[in-house]
């Protein structure tokens, strides 16, 4: 995944974030807002947990099949005149992308939000690799924000929500988006409607990402609440639909379902403003939309998620943001210290997957295993069950081509939990380790080794006399 | 290999070791709103979804009753051009306004990007959200309903539908090839900085709904 942070930088990354002031503010009242948006609109709707597991039955259906819906899927759109293309990696849809852009004649690409594209780093492939092109205009407000101030998303819903409207109002100025920053939100907001439309009337080539993509009818669907997305659609003579192979559903009326809770989970509205569902290019020459459509199709790692049960899971993520506001990690560390574009404790279970379990080793065990995520996520993915699955592969040194540098800890720790779980099958054993360690804490030695682990946890002091003691000595 | 090859290749391969999960028992159709089903109801129902998200309905008893609204509209706004899509109704609207430019949906680009008002009509309601369903083989509504400040659309009362299940049946009537279908509930919005929420940011910053809802 080219385009990303350094990985593994997560403890210094969550240890800055926990500093920053600015940032819990702005993490508290954006988590706390969308949380509560959620918990009304799901309130007024009692079907809702029969919605979910309909949800999750389809997904499983999808996934079960996968292979069988994608060429449903290839054949209805192409029949439809849209051009299909397939990417096995981040930089074959790189290379795809700009490729459609070149024969078109695109100099000039806007761009609608779109976390695939973040991804597979596409605006910097773009700006860099493919030379003669041009970097893709980001076009959603809080995207755009984040591409001027050269910097990646830290919410799936609310890319900016680490900025407040003062430094937005300086990053116009130097970015001359305006001439004077105020921190008036409504005059933000109209300076950026009024740049970005000029770029509109320019764009030769509109890129998006897709929401759901249906295979009984070829359509791609694209939700959002500014209108970018449909002026990316609209407007260009060449729309191309960036989408993973797991976006897909089996019917058209199953987008009921989706509809319903997506954008509950989101925001908490019934529905967002927009939904442009497409099917091709137009078929007149005289009406209106592109002429071309193309759609890519990514697999990066994605396949490879579907060998086990409990990974496919993943690949069932509708990316709603639900469970990021309800983690109480994310909620005090924020999505830019988890180094990759899906933050959050489905970050922390589709990062490793995609990128390499060696590259973001450390962001499943970034959890409390508390169960909110899964208890709010639309689709009833098992988070914690994902979690504990993927760090048992950590430890174990699985799929990691340098598991050495891993299990060089994960070794001591493997000796440490074997003697503990020696010491505690027999009480001769547990007595004499409970009186040793009651010594130890006394004359001020703590358990050797184990500094890395003690640092965030307090060890209670021991008693001067076990209760066991006290208990035998009871009736003398 | 090509790379539509290897990527199927792949999945059948990584499918092939799980067996299908058993099929949980409830495969009932989610509910729906029940009280949908009086026509009554769901003019109503349209009303206040789209009203609680920003929207105006305004209901309207005649054509005649509609331009008079769209009139005064335009003056109000003291709008100058007044983009319009072909739908015959639509054409009538806007048929006898005055001190306003009034374009077809086939304008030049940068004409059309500078009008302030966009008139289309709407092939469908949706009762239980609110929102209007926009079909590009019927109607040239993408740009006019998109690009102007202000967006007035009119919608035939009995065409509201119940639920978005009901809306997405009717708009896979068969084909879809070549279609592109909106859904439009209430204005542009963002709450990108700071949360806090700001209408018109790309698309429109006013929907106005004139319900035709003749006696």
């Amino acid at each position: 995944m080219s385009g990303h942070l350094p990985m593994e930088t997560f403890d210094a990354n969550a240890r800055a974030a926990l500093l920053d002031r600015t940032l819990n503010g702005a993490l508290k009242r954006a988590t706390d807002r969308f949380a509560g948006q959620r918990r009304a609109a799901i309130d007024a709707m009692p079907e809702w947990e029969a919605m979910r597991e309909r949800a999750r039955e389809i997904k499983a259906e999808v996934l079960a099949d996968l292979d069988r819906y994608l060429e449903d899927f290839s054949a209805k759109a192409e029949a439809a005149g849209a051009r299909v293309h397939w990417a096995r990696d981040g930089d074959e849809a790189c290379r795809l992308i700009a490729g459609i852009a070149r024969d078109a004649n695109g100099r000039r690409l806007v761009k609608s939000k779109s976390m695939t594209t973040e991804e597979i780093g596409l605006n910097r492939y773009m700006a860099e690799a493919a030379r003669n092109g041009e970097e893709p205009v980001e076009t959603d407000l809080g995207e755009w924000i984040i591409q001027l101030a050269g910097e990646v998303p830290s919410h799936i819903i609310a890319p900016a929500i680490h900025k407040t409207k003062e430094q937005i109002a300086d990053l116009f100025v130097e970015k001359l988006v305006v001439e004077e920053g105020t921190g008036d939100i409504e005059a933000l907001t109209a300076a950026a409607r009024r740049v970005l439309r000029r770029h509109f009337a320019e764009a030769d080539v509109g890129i998006s990402g897709v929401n759901f993509a249906v295979a009984e009818t070829g359509t791609v669907l694209v939700l959002e609440n500014e209108g970018n997305a449909r002026m990316c659609t609209t407007l260009p003579s060449v729309h191309v639909a960036v989408m993973g192979i797991e976006k897909l559903l089996p019917r058209f009326a199953d987008l009921e379902v989706f509809l319903r809770l997506l954008p509950r989970s989101g925001t908490g509205q019934h529905l967002t403003s927009y939904q442009s569902l497409i099917t091709g290019p137009k078929r007149s020459p005289d009406g209106e939309g592109p002429d071309e459509v193309h759609v890519v199709l990514l697999d990066n790692g994605r396949s490879a998620m579907l060998r086990e049960r409990v990974t496919r899971q993943s690949l069932a993520c509708i990316r709603c943001g639900a469970c990021l506001n309800a983690c109480p990690v994310y909620q005090q560390i924020g999505g830019h210290a988890y180094g990759s574009v899906y933050p959050g404790p489905i970050g922390a279970v589709i990062t490793p997957q995609l990128a390499g379990l060696e590259k973001a080793a450390k962001l499943p065990f970034a959890s409390s295993l508390c169960g909110a995520c899964r208890d709010v996520c639309p689709v009833k993915i098992d988070i914690p069950e994902l979690l504990l699955h993927l760090r048992s592969e950590i430890k174990s040194g699985k799929g990691l081509p340098h598991a050495r540098d891993v299990s060089a800890g994960a070794r001591s720790e493997r000796i440490a939990f074997r003697l503990w779980s020696w010491t505690m099958r027999s009480p001769l054993r547990y007595r004499a380790a409970a009186a040793c360690a009651r010594l130890l804490a006394r004359i001020g030695i703590g358990i050797p080794g184990a500094g890395a682990w003690r640092a965030g946890r307090e060890l209670r002091p021991f008693a001067r006399r076990s209760f066991r003691s006290r208990w035998e000595s009871r009736g003398r | 290999m090509n790379a539509r090859e290897e990527i199927l290749g792949r999945v059948r391969a990584n499918l092939a070791g799980v067996a299908p999960a058993p099929r949980s028992a409830s495969t009932d159709e989610p509910g729906r709103p029940a009280d949908l089903e009086d026509p009554a109801r769901c003019v109503t129902r349209f009303r206040e979804l789209l009203e609680s998200v920003g929207g105006r309905v305004t209901i309207v008893r005649s054509e005649d009753e509609a331009r008079e609204v769209l009139a005064r509209r335009v003056r109000e706004l003291g709008a100058t051009r007044v983009v319009v899509s072909d739908a015959p109704a639509a054409g009538r609207l806007v048929g006898t306004l005055s001190g306003a430019r009034v374009l077809a949906s086939t304008a030049d680009r940068a004409e059309l990007l500078g009008a302030e008002v966009g008139v289309t009509s709407a092939q469908w309601g949706i009762a239980e959200t609110g929102t209007l369903v926009l079909l590009s083989d019927h109607e040239r509504s993408r740009l006019a309903s998109l690009l102007p400040a202000v967006h007035v659309a009119l919608l035939d009362a009995r065409c509201i539908l119940p639920t978005l299940g009901a809306a997405l049946a009717a708009v896979h009537d068969g084909s879809l090839a070549g279609r592109t279908v909106t859904f439009v509930t209430g204005p542009s919005r963002t709450a990108d900085i700071e949360l806090t929420l700001v209408v018109g940011v790309h698309g429109p910053r006013e929907l106005d709904v004139l319900l035709l809802d003749a006696p």
